[in-house]
């Protein structure tokens, strides 16, 4: 658990000196500013675009954050052979690539929690104090969805090249929002095609369970079981791909 | 100066698994044992398999210095990253400190320093010191002051603070003996740790060696600076195209085959040697003549016929047989015997064809 632990500062430590991630912080600071300035010409609207607009922006620097740090968050080391370094060191191959995991996490969960406590500053001069809990549950669930995508992301990083982990990672990304369409659109189609498309939008991550931005926008929170249930398909999914990732990397040859 | 275990302070916190000499037979001294140890690989779309170590087999002892010899491509940063369980092994097997190797129990008293070695851009060298000492199992005050000891040992003290990416080449290097160093570990494993180097910090280098080994820690290291083994090395193993050609002591190595002289002579008028001498070899410089004998035990016979011919003998010196004169013996006798056309030695070595 240590080493885990010390593994997750290291990358967190890294990632938060890397100027990338200082660019989409200070993008998201100021779409999230800017939000609150089209909101007197929004003819009546301007409360409920500036949440929503605020909360889209906060979806898209945690998967920036995940999709920039997380898909070359392992493939990097292994090119430029620091992982000699650390895997030299008496831990597993597991440890560390969970501990990868927790630093992208960490990483991505406190810049997903400084947009936030923006977003709620905005969210109080246009709506009044009624929204900051909705938001807090809002800004959790995007934190929670990015989890997921960055066991993801670490789980391709690990066995692709930057480039495709990239594609794979915004293909899932994509794509997690439409799974129940995807249902949908399988039942209409015969045949092993219609149960291939089935299969597959069981095994896509469901993201649109973490989708509050409609009822933020308009001052509504969720329930405590939603909460929960979310929190619980995110563990899930979250282990799954870890442990998936583990078993590739641990056969993989570090040359 | 105190030695290298006395600058480095801190405790190891007890490990989850067993390890050093209580777990291990009484009879087992070896710091790593390799057997059979080989290494294939293969290409991901043609399948072709191409034997980078073929299978080796050498034991390091506890204490002193080991020296894994031979050309680029010979196999040797391959063998040391099996041995780390960085590359799974084709064939064969190796216990560090009597542990399978490759697992994270057999690391736990092992340092390892690897061939140009590549670091953490954003972190300071004192911040990569700690992490590297977390790593190695110590705790967060333990960790943070050996790594202010030993970023002073290895003359980086005034670049603690500063980014990794803004060091030298040889300023990484340092840093990446620091990093071997941190743990304490009672196994050394330095993959070409003179590289990038200047003389001066070859000198350091190999002085912070010696003291390891004053110490007592076994250091495992691959050079292409045959000099650098000669003067540090109790044993070599020579890699050639991923087969051992010789493993053994410095002493019995060398004392192999014949160990020649050479006589310095001011001659009086022509010098010419006796027929017996046919074979000795002559250089003039200077007024003076250099005789080489392959053969030392006729120099004493030599030396009285100059003396009796009124030349002036003015040294003797024996000539011991060098690692480098070996060296390129094994690897000129490797090509007659085998009548193999000499590959390039950065090439990889055979290929064949796999099965699916």
């Amino acid at each position: 658990m240590n080493a885990i632990f010390v593994v997750a500062r290291g990358t967190f430590r890294e990632a938060v000196r890397d100027r990338v991630l200082f660019l989409v912080l200070i993008f998201g600071g100021a779409v999230l500013v800017l939000s609150r300035v089209i909101s007197p010409i929004a003819l009546g609207e301007g409360p409920r675009i500036t949440v929503d607009l605020g909360l889209s922006a906060l979806g898209l620097i945690g998967i920036a954050i995940v999709v920039l740090v997380g898909t070359q968050l392992v493939h990097k080391e292994i090119e430029r052979r620091t992982i000699h370094i650390v895997l030299s060191r008496p831990i597993g191959r597991g440890q560390y690539l969970v501990g990868k995991w927790a630093g992208l996490a960490a990483t991505m969960a406190t810049a997903v929690a400084a947009m936030t406590v923006i977003l709620m500053a905005v969210g109080v001069s246009v709506r009044g104090p009624s929204i900051v809990g909705p938001l807090i549950q809002a800004g959790f669930m995007i934190a929670c969805a990015n989890v997921v995508l960055a066991a993801l992301a670490v789980l391709f990083s690990s066995l692709s090249t930057p480039v495709l982990s990239v594609l794979y990672t915004l293909g899932l990304y994509a794509t997690g929002f439409w799974t129940n369409d995807l249902r949908s659109f399988a039942a209409q189609i015969p045949g092993f095609a219609g149960e291939a498309l089935r299969v597959a939008s069981y095994v896509v991550p469901n993201l649109e369970i973490f989708n509050l931005r409609s009822q933020v926008a308009h001052g509504e929170g969720t329930t405590l079981l939603h909460l929960a249930l979310a929190v619980g398909y995110a563990a899930t999914y979250t282990a799954a791909a870890l442990s998936l990732a583990v078993v590739a990397f641990e056969r993989r040859e570090l040359k | 100066m105190g030695t290298i275990l006395q600058l480095v302070s801190g405790t190891r916190p007890a490990m989850m698994v067993p390890s050093g000499p209580a777990h291990r037979p009484a009879s087992d001294r070896s710091a790593v044992r390799v057997d059979g140890l080989g290494k294939d690989f293969r290409h991901h779309w043609t399948r072709r398999v191409k034997t980078a170590v073929e299978a080796v087999s050498f034991v390091v002892p506890e204490g002193g210095a080991f020296g894994l010899l031979g050309p680029n491509g010979a196999g040797k940063t391959t063998t040391l990253r099996m041995l780390l369980g960085l590359l799974p092994a084709t064939r064969g097997h190796a216990r560090l400190l009597g542990q399978p190797a490759g697992t994270p129990e057999s690391r736990v008293d092992v340092g390892f320093l690897p061939e140009n070695p590549y670091f953490y851009d954003h972190l300071s060298g004192l911040e990569f010191l700690e992490y590297s000492g977390e790593l190695a199992g110590l705790g967060r005050a333990a960790a943070c002051a050996q790594a202010r000891s030993l970023i002073e040992r290895v003359g980086l003290g005034p670049s603690a603070n500063v980014r990794l990416r803004k060091y030298s080449k040889g300023m990484l290097q340092r840093a990446g003996l620091a990093h071997a160093l941190m743990g304490r570990p009672r196994l050394l494993f330095l993959d070409e740790p003179m590289t990038g180097l200047d003389p001066i910090g070859r000198h350091e280098v190999s002085e912070l060696m010696r003291e390891l080994k004053k110490d007592g820690v076994t250091v495992v290291f691959s050079s292409h600076i045959l000099h650098d083994v000669e003067t540090l090395c109790d044993r070599v193993a020579i890699l050639r195209a991923g087969r051992l050609l010789a493993e053994g002591t410095m002493d019995d190595l060398l004392a192999r085959g014949e160990s020649g002289a050479e006589i310095v002579v001011v001659p009086r008028g022509t010098l010419a040697l006796p027929p017996e001498f046919i074979g000795a070899t002559m250089e003039a410089t200077g007024g003076r003549v250099r005789i080489a004998l392959a053969d030392g035990g006729r120099a004493s016979a030599l030396v009285s016929w100059l003396v009796a011919h009124g030349h002036e003998v003015q040294a003797l010196v024996p000539r011991r047989r060098s690692l480098e004169d070996l060296f390129m013996e094994m690897f000129q006798g490797a090509h007659n015997v085998g009548g193999e056309p000499e590959r390039d030695a950065d090439a990889t070595p055979r290929v064949r064809k796999a099965g699916r």
